[in-house]
């Protein structure tokens, strides 16, 4: 080799970069993660009479059973004020966490096309897959204030904490569409089981009912206690109720959320870029 | 005369690949014995060596499931080696007839979404759409979905993509040979144009004529292995009669 090969800057094609680099490299293709969801949505009602209108009926139906269920048939709304509002919010806020990562699990499997083509740093395709869940989150947000108001609870000053509760909500999503999307990877099964936990999930949530009543100290063990009480998801629907219903919520809430939430999210992140290099292979 | 840098450096790559379908086997094996031993692995590439320059355009020939299009697939930075380093100059685009984008999205929407993907701009794309969309030559058909096009119309989508941010390394699994004469009119003077700007490009296909035509050097991969690497009529030649005999 002469000296002038040297100089040619040749670098290894099969390096992971480093985080900064890799973040970097996401940031400038940040158009790719925001056309990525306007085709998915564009897309996914395609087939359908209704088309882009079960964004907003689908979430609506779901609101309308669970009303049915708790609410009329087994009454489960004693005792809480503006029942109908309060299991909205609950089911929006848990809809999108449930969609985020149940979509997740798919953006690796479903775009192999893409993956088997071109080269570009693949966390895009989680976060692609979240912003789209986030965008019919928009349009959800907006039930929830036409209801806030048609329900006699009123405009907020509150509200303008939905960006910082919508940025925490967003990360613990992201987190958990990281982890699923890297176990679909080697395990196709995982999208399969998702759907599962997340429906054992909504019963400890507190999204149809209000988990403290099940949970009195007399008959439930302290351990369990702190158990449930660790679920982020809890916290998370606690405070888009202090949002639009007023309920109590605590700092302490809000930072367990904000720390269990970031830990989600980097670890997460973490562990789906260690096998960046293997998606899109089989 | 100077000898232009290099531009590619391949080094005693390997490379292997799970079967999907042993996949199931492979899991229960890898959950009940806790060994990575028994899963059932294709060594497509194995330990294959060479250089290319800028400028230069390199064909690679060899019978079907020779290893070619994983090796290709390497080169992209798609799949990464078990064994070897891949050294490049520049970042390579692979271009590829066999995976579309995104299916059910519209040819206008692929090429979109796959320049994006290639880190171009939102507005860097709208400047250049039209170009692209006038390149395809597709007319009204860019506007149904992608799962409707034939080999061919895929190919010049593909193509328009891959060559819209001028790759310094092209790499073309056999894109061109599903065309018509006019597409591959027009692809070569775009090939012809990226290999003056000190390009390089590497493609496999199973026309030898393409080969002759375009290339300057040929490589002939069998059963992963490097047979022969040399001016590209040579090496034609030699691979003509040995599958002759």
């Amino acid at each position: 080799m002469t000296a002038t090969e040297n100089a040619t800057a040749l670098r290894p094609l099969h390096t992971q970069a480093p985080v900064d680099r890799y973040l970097a490299d996401m940031w400038s293709r940040r158009d790719f993660a925001v056309a990525m969801p306007v085709e998915q949505i564009r897309a996914s009602h395609q087939d359908t009479l209704l088309g882009n209108i079960w964004h907003l009926g689908n979430p609506m139906l779901n609101v309308a059973v669970y009303y049915l269920v708790f609410g009329l048939m087994l009454n489960t709304d004693r005792g809480i004020r503006n029942f109908i509002l309060w299991l909205t919010v609950g089911v929006f806020a848990y809809r999108l966490t449930q969609a985020s990562v149940t979509g997740g699990a798919r953006s690796i499997s479903r775009n192999q096309g893409l993956l088997r083509s071109l080269r570009f740093p693949r966390a895009l395709l989680p976060v692609s897959e979240v912003i789209s869940r986030l965008l019919t989150f928009g349009f959800e947000l907006g039930v929830l204030a036409v209801l806030a108001v048609g329900t006699g609870e009123g405009v907020s000053r509150r509200w303008l904490a939905l960006p910082f509760v919508i940025l925490v909500h967003t990360m613990l999503n992201l987190g958990g569409a990281f982890i699923t999307a890297r176990l679909n990877d080697s395990f196709r099964d995982v999208e399969q089981i998702v759907p599962y936990m997340f429906r054992l999930l909504r019963y400890v949530s507190g999204v149809m009912f209000p988990i403290e009543r099940y949970l009195d100290n007399a008959t439930t063990a302290p351990h369990i206690q702190r158990i449930f009480n660790l679920n982020p998801l809890v916290d998370l629907i606690n405070l888009y109720r202090w949002v639009f219903l007023g309920l109590p919520m605590e700092l302490f809430q809000v930072a367990q959320l904000v720390v269990v939430s970031s830990l989600v999210l980097m670890v997460g992140f973490w562990y789906f870029r260690r096998a960046e290099l293997r998606y899109g292979r089989s | 005369m100077a000898v232009p840098p290099l531009s590619i450096s391949v080094r005693n790559v390997h490379i292997e690949y799970e079967l999907y379908s042993d996949r199931r086997a492979a899991i229960a094996q890898r959950l009940i014995t806790r060994t990575g031993t028994g899963r059932s692995v294709v060594r497509a590439v194995r330990g294959i060596s060479f250089d290319a320059r800028e400028g230069e355009a390199v064909g690679v020939i060899g019978s079907n499931g020779s290893g070619k299009s994983t090796l290709f697939s390497a080169l992209a930075g798609l799949l990464a080696p078990a064994r070897g380093q891949i050294l490049v100059s520049g970042e390579p685009t692979l271009l590829g007839v066999g995976a579309s984008l995104l299916p059910r999205a519209s040819g206008y929407r692929n090429i979109r979404i796959g320049c994006l993907a290639l880190g171009m701009s939102s507005q860097e794309i709208d400047a250049r759409l039209p170009e692209l969309i006038e390149f395809t030559e597709l007319g009204e058909a860019i506007h149904r979905p992608l799962r409707t096009y034939s080999s061919g119309m895929r190919a010049r989508l593909h193509f328009a993509i891959a060559t819209s941010v001028e790759p310094k390394i092209l790499l073309i699994d056999e894109g061109l040979a599903v065309g018509d004469r006019r597409f591959k009119r027009k692809s070569n003077q775009r090939i012809r144009g990226l290999l003056d700007k000190a390009g390089t490009l590497m493609m496999v296909t199973h026309s030898l004529g393409e080969i002759r035509h375009t290339c300057d050097r040929a490589l002939w991969i069998e059963q992963g292995k490097l047979v022969a690497d040399g001016e590209a009529n040579d090496v034609v030649d030699a691979y003509t009669e040995a599958s002759e005999r």
